[in-house]
């Protein structure tokens, strides 16, 4: 179930090998073997297929505004195109058309990708960092530091985080990476600590944890090398979860206008709404469709790799 | 179980507590001190402003200000709205509870039933095409973009199709010349709702019990039932107030549809693992090694343990559930907690934001102990005894 | 007397990521009405994939190759699904090997019982299930109060019990007993296997009875049918098999100690390792461990014949006499070391025998 754990095979080879050189073989092998299970699923492949072209397509950005584009026109958040009615639907000079000001769409929404992958991955690195740290140490340790952790995610799984958010960004207008860095924190000291301590409970009752600390391992050195890494499988898929969240959370708060942000898909569809053209929803499409879908596909992306990885963590789900 | 409730009573109060402190003092972290904006706010009359100095203690000490905004929370002394002035926060919030109450309850009820047995639907047909169409249009539920899928509902069933009323909570034309204000037909319409629930259950609790109710009975449940139903329409329509409760239900209509949309997928894929994983358990194999019909093994052997950690997962999504909500109540403008908060919050009516932010933290702590008293129900191997929690 | 139930040349093969696992091979065998067979072989030689196969509950990746299973001279793989889910339970039930796990654990134990008879029995009241269910308890010796709890709430050897009470409830014609007892102590499990027996002859009911264990087979068949990955190798009268074993790996089973009766033991002290299921030997499965092997036994398959009245046998050199025994000093000589590593014998077995991961729990008690 874990190929982490110590295998009767590697028990010899540790004579010859320093002892580095074997734990990264394990991790290789490991490794390739996740792959193997990962690749198995259909729909993980078409999350990462998704994710790498939504990576391409970010990456077009720096080239096409350097030698395509003219920064003047097609600048995402300053740009104006003079030449024409404003918004104008799809054309040759604006493949996408362009919006109620006169920004060309398809400039926002591949500038607006690199600034989403940042985002999610962001918010998600701090939340499963800190769930993962906190997760192992409340199982580990247990007592005080268990039940005081476990009731910070108790309360923060019951702040709804759209209206607490709104509330703040009533406040103070939120920018990008505050907005990322609380996402994170947020997330990491909620629900995920719960699960994560689960399954750090789980692997620190396991005998070899108790050989460890007989063998006289010090608290840092078990919870590193030997619980943190049959926890990460489990952190590495709600990574996953996180990205998602913090994207769909940005979107909706962008969306109604309380955060400090020029540019991303969520604010596509804010200037449309504030414009007005949204009433008229299926004939300015392109105000809305490239975004809306850009977030959808970009969160089903991170959701389906997560489900992947789901069967990689968790054998039961696979198909035999 | 007594205990277990009690504990759980206990452990809800002190949670209540640390989080009405977290709000207060998410108040009082706002840039331009909130006692200066009450006190320099134009709309309040000279005359109320000594009268909400003293109340809210802004010449004590901050200990003394927390102690008594506590205090005066747990009294129901929320302040007055800005935005609204004088009416109080408390007043605006309670006539706004029960609306959000009703719409969560509703689509979260109808979604995790709709998920729940979509999940298990298509677990038992793993592979085949049901289950990936099934499964995609689940993901794409799950992650779209909540506003977005507001606006196509209302623009296809709205605006297109023009089946239902495009927004609000209820049609200003027809309730001009009504003797009842929406409230109290509101009100009463919860009331029979929550008659007619309450009935059903004890019917099918005690009619229908045992593993094999016999014909008779069961034509009396279903007869009870239609009897309950048709008795409190006829109330309704006694009371003259049919049209209206159909008014405001069928402005309910898309609200619930949107938000039972935006829940739905993640119950379905949830249970749909579950079940993954009970069907691989020993006992539903023995199921079907009785000679128990397809049906019977997977509804009550594979689907009935399977349903326990997606109940868990249901807990867990409470909060973001209500995010949802809000969304959907802005979107639809259905006067809500959820809608207020926000309009308060843009409103920067700070008193009645915090205190809706307030109201939405007791109420989803409501809801998560129901949830957690359901899920104790529901696993007779929980132990009531000295628990503490998770 | 009657015949019950048939195997003709079954075969059966699972389809894994490696390949087929031919964990059935050509297996024929008869039952006769009130008659009890005893399965013995090493863990992973296919005795619950035969059981299964009876049961008409194979996993989705198993493919029936060849072969008939006649019960009541019907064939089982030609009833429809309603048929066959018909006949489960009320004409072959069964004892699982994971027994502890087979019940649910949400539903009390006594209606998971009642459930199975109102299933079966649709004239029967509620009232009478419940009372059948009551004496079904007595018999196993279970009180009766007890109906009412959740299988939480039960020790092992309750669970066990329960599920012995469960498959007699809609007194089958035949019941497979895949291990009843592996978990539990010797002497509840004596304890038991006495109650199955009573019972059994009480109401003249046919058994399978499935175990690794040559002792406790030998206490409750009248007839035993020696597996070797996926073959059966010898089948006849406990009698003679025990007394006048023909095939060489049925005689080390046997005579591997010298009592049988008495000191119980596992089977892997037979020297070398159960072959690999993906690719068996060719020729007789059992020759690279083999000390009777010739280099026919390496090519070609030894057929199954009867040999005796009710004696069957697949062996190129059956043994004759019982002068012979030359797998006592070989025992005697390794013995303590096998006997020490049984333990991981069985566990490396059950890591490479991929998939069948259900059975884990059963090799070592
Ligand atoms: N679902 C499956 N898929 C693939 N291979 C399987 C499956 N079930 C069992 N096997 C393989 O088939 C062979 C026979 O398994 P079986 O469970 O019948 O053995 P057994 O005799 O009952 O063993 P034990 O005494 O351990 O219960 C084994 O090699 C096993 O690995
Ligand atoms: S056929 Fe040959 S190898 Fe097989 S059991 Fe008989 S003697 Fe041994
Ligand atoms: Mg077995």
């Amino acid at each position: 179930m874990n190929e982490l754990a110590p295998t009767p095979g590697t028990g010899s080879a540790s004579l010859t090998e320093p002892l580095w050189k074997i734990r990264w073989k394990l991790t290789r092998r490991s490794f390739a073997q996740s792959w193997e299970i990962f690749r198995e699923s259909r729909i993980g492949m078409i999350g990462i297929i998704l994710i790498i072209a939504f990576g391409i397509f970010g990456a077009l950005w720096p080239i096409m505004i350097n030698t395509v584009w003219d920064p003047m026109v097609y600048d995402p958040v300053v740009g104006f195109d003079p030449m024409s009615m404003h918004p104008s639907p799809p054309s040759a000079a604006h493949l996408l058309g362009t919006d109620p000001i006169g920004r060309d769409i398809l400039a926002q929404l591949m500038y607006s990708t690199g600034r989403e992958f940042l985002l999610g991955v962001l918010s998600a690195v701090i939340t499963v960092v800190i769930g993962t740290t906190v997760g192992t140490a409340a199982a580990y340790y247990g007592g005080l530091i268990d039940t005081v952790f476990m009731r910070i995610a108790d309360i923060i799984l019951l702040f709804p985080f759209i209206p607490l958010l709104v509330v703040m960004g009533s406040m103070v207008k939120l920018s990008f990476l505050p907005f990322a860095v609380i996402m994170g924190v947020l997330g990491g000291f909620g629900g995920i600590t719960i699960i994560l301590k689960a399954q750090a409970l789980s692997v620190s009752v396991r005998p070899y944890i108790d050989a460890a600390r007989v063998a006289g391992g010090s608290d840092f050195h078990i919870i590193v090398s030997h619980i943190i890494p049959n926890v990460l499988p489990l952190s590495f898929l709600y990574m996953m979860f996180s990205v998602t969240s913090a994207i769909l959370s940005e979107a909706t708060l962008s969306f109604f206008g309380v955060l400090n942000i020029d540019m991303s898909w969520g604010m596509m569809i804010h200037t449309a709404d504030v414009a007005g053209y949204l009433f008229d929803f299926a004939r300015y499409w392109w105000l809305w469709a490239p975004s809306g879908l850009a977030i959808t596909l970009f969160c089903a992306a991170f959701y389906m790799v997560g489900r992947g990885l789901d069967e990689v963590v968790n054998p039961r789900l696979r198909k035999r | 179980m007594r205990r277990y409730v009690f504990g759980r009573v206990g452990q809800v109060i002190l949670t209540l507590l640390i989080y009405i402190t977290l709000v207060y003092f998410l108040l009082q972290a706002m840039p331009g001190d909130i006692t200066m904006m009450y006190l320099s706010n134009p709309k309040i009359p000279q005359a109320a402003r000594e009268e909400l100095r003293s109340q809210l203690g802004l010449d004590q000490s901050l200990f003394i200000q927390y102690v008594s905004y506590m205090k005066n929370f747990f009294r129901g002394e929320l302040g007055v709205s800005f935005s609204q002035y004088p009416k109080p926060v408390w007043d605006i919030l309670m006539e706004k509870l029960p609306r959000t109450f009703v719409l969560f309850l509703t689509a979260n009820i109808l979604s995790f039933y709709i998920g729940f047995v979509l999940g298990k639907v298509i677990a038992w047909r793993r592979g085949k095409i049901i289950d990936h169409a099934a499964t995609v249009v689940g993901i794409t539920f799950w992650t779209a973009f909540y506003p977005l899928l507001a606006l196509v509902v209302i623009w296809i069933f709205a605006y297109n199709l023009k089946w239902l009323p495009l927004n609000q909570f209820i049609d200003p034309r027809l309730w001009t010349a009504a003797p009842f204000t929406a409230n109290q037909v509101f009100g009463n319409m919860v009331c029979g709702a929550a008659i007619v629930a309450i009935g059903i259950f004890l019917i099918f609790f005690y009619l229908l019990r045992g593993l094999k109710p016999s014909r008779r009975s069961r034509v009396y449940a279903w007869s009870a039932t239609a009897a309950l139903i048709a008795a409190v329409v006829f109330v309704a329509v006694r009371k003259g107030m049919l049209i209206y409760i159909w008014d405001i239900t069928r402005h309910m209509i898309l609200p619930v549809l949107t938000l039972t949309l935006i829940n739905f997928a993640g119950t379905m894929l949830l249970m749909r693992d579950s079940m993954l994983e009970t069907v691989q358990e020993d006992y539903v194999l023995a199921a079907r090694a009785k000679g128990l019909p397809d049906r019977v093994v997977r509804d009550r052997y594979a689907a009935r343990t399977a349903l326990l950690p997606t109940v868990t997962s249901l807990v867990l999504s409470l909060a973001s559930s209500m995010s949802g909500g809000m969304v959907t109540e802005t979107m639809f403008s259905w006067p809500g907690l959820g809608q207020t908060l926000f309009t308060a919050a843009l409103a920067n009516d700070y008193p009645l934001a915090t205190g809706a932010l307030a109201f939405t933290g007791i109420f989803l702590l409501i809801a998560h102990f129901i949830a957690d008293i359901l899920y104790a129900v529901l696993d007779p191997r929980i132990t009531y005894t000295g628990q503490s929690g998770i | 007397m009657d015949t019950l139930l048939r195997l003709e040349d079954l075969t059966m093969h699972y389809k894994t990521k490696a390949g087929w696992v031919q964990a059935i091979d050509g297996v024929s065998f008869s039952l006769n009405k009130g008659q009890s067979l005893g399965l013995v072989g090493e863990s992973g030689c296919g005795k619950t994939s035969i059981a299964m196969s009876l049961m008409r509950l194979l996993p989705n990746n198993a493919k029936l190759v060849r072969g008939r299973v006649l019960f009541g001279g019907q064939d089982l793989y030609a009833l429809s699904d309603e048929e066959i889910r018909k006949l489960r339970w009320k004409k072959i039930a069964m004892i699982f090997q994971a027994a502890m796990n087979s019940l649910n654990p949400v539903y009390s134990v006594g209606n998971q019982i009642i459930e199975a008879i109102l299933t079966h029995e649709p004239e029967t009241s509620e009232e009478e299930a419940r009372e059948r269910v009551k004496s079904l308890f007595e018999l196993v010796g279970i009180p009766a109060e007890r109906m009412g709890h959740y299988p939480h709430e039960y020790s092992g050897g309750m669970k066990q019990r329960a599920v012995i009470a469960m498959a007699l409830a809609c007194r089958p014609s035949l019941i497979i007993a895949d291990e009843p007892t592996t978990a539990l102590d010797v002497i509840v499990q004596d304890k038991i296997l006495r109650e199955i027996e009573d019972i059994r002859c009480k109401i003249n009911m046919s058994m399978i009875y499935i175990s690794h264990d040559v002792s406790v087979i030998a206490e409750v068949s009248d007839v035993v049918g020696v597996m070797y990955a996926g073959k059966l190798l010898e089948l006849g009268p406990a009698d003679d098999v025990f007394k006048k074993p023909r095939n060489p790996y049925t005689y080390s089973l046997m005579y591997a100690y010298p009592s049988i009766l008495g000191e119980k033991h596992d089977l892997v002290t037979i020297p070398g390792e159960p072959p690999n299921l993906l690719a068996p030997p060719a020729g007789c499965r059992f020759h690279p461990r083999c000390d009777w092997a010739t280099k026919e036994c390496a090519k070609v398959e030894p057929v199954w014949h009867e040999i005796a009245n009710g004696h069957y046998l697949a062996c190129h050199n059956p043994i004759r006499t019982e002068a012979v025994k030359p797998c006592v000093e070989q025992v005697a000589a390794t013995g303590n070391a096998q006997v020490a590593a049984t333990g991981t014998v069985t566990e490396m077995h059950q890591v490479t025998a991929k998939g069948g991961d259900g059975n884990g729990a059963s090799g070592s008690n």
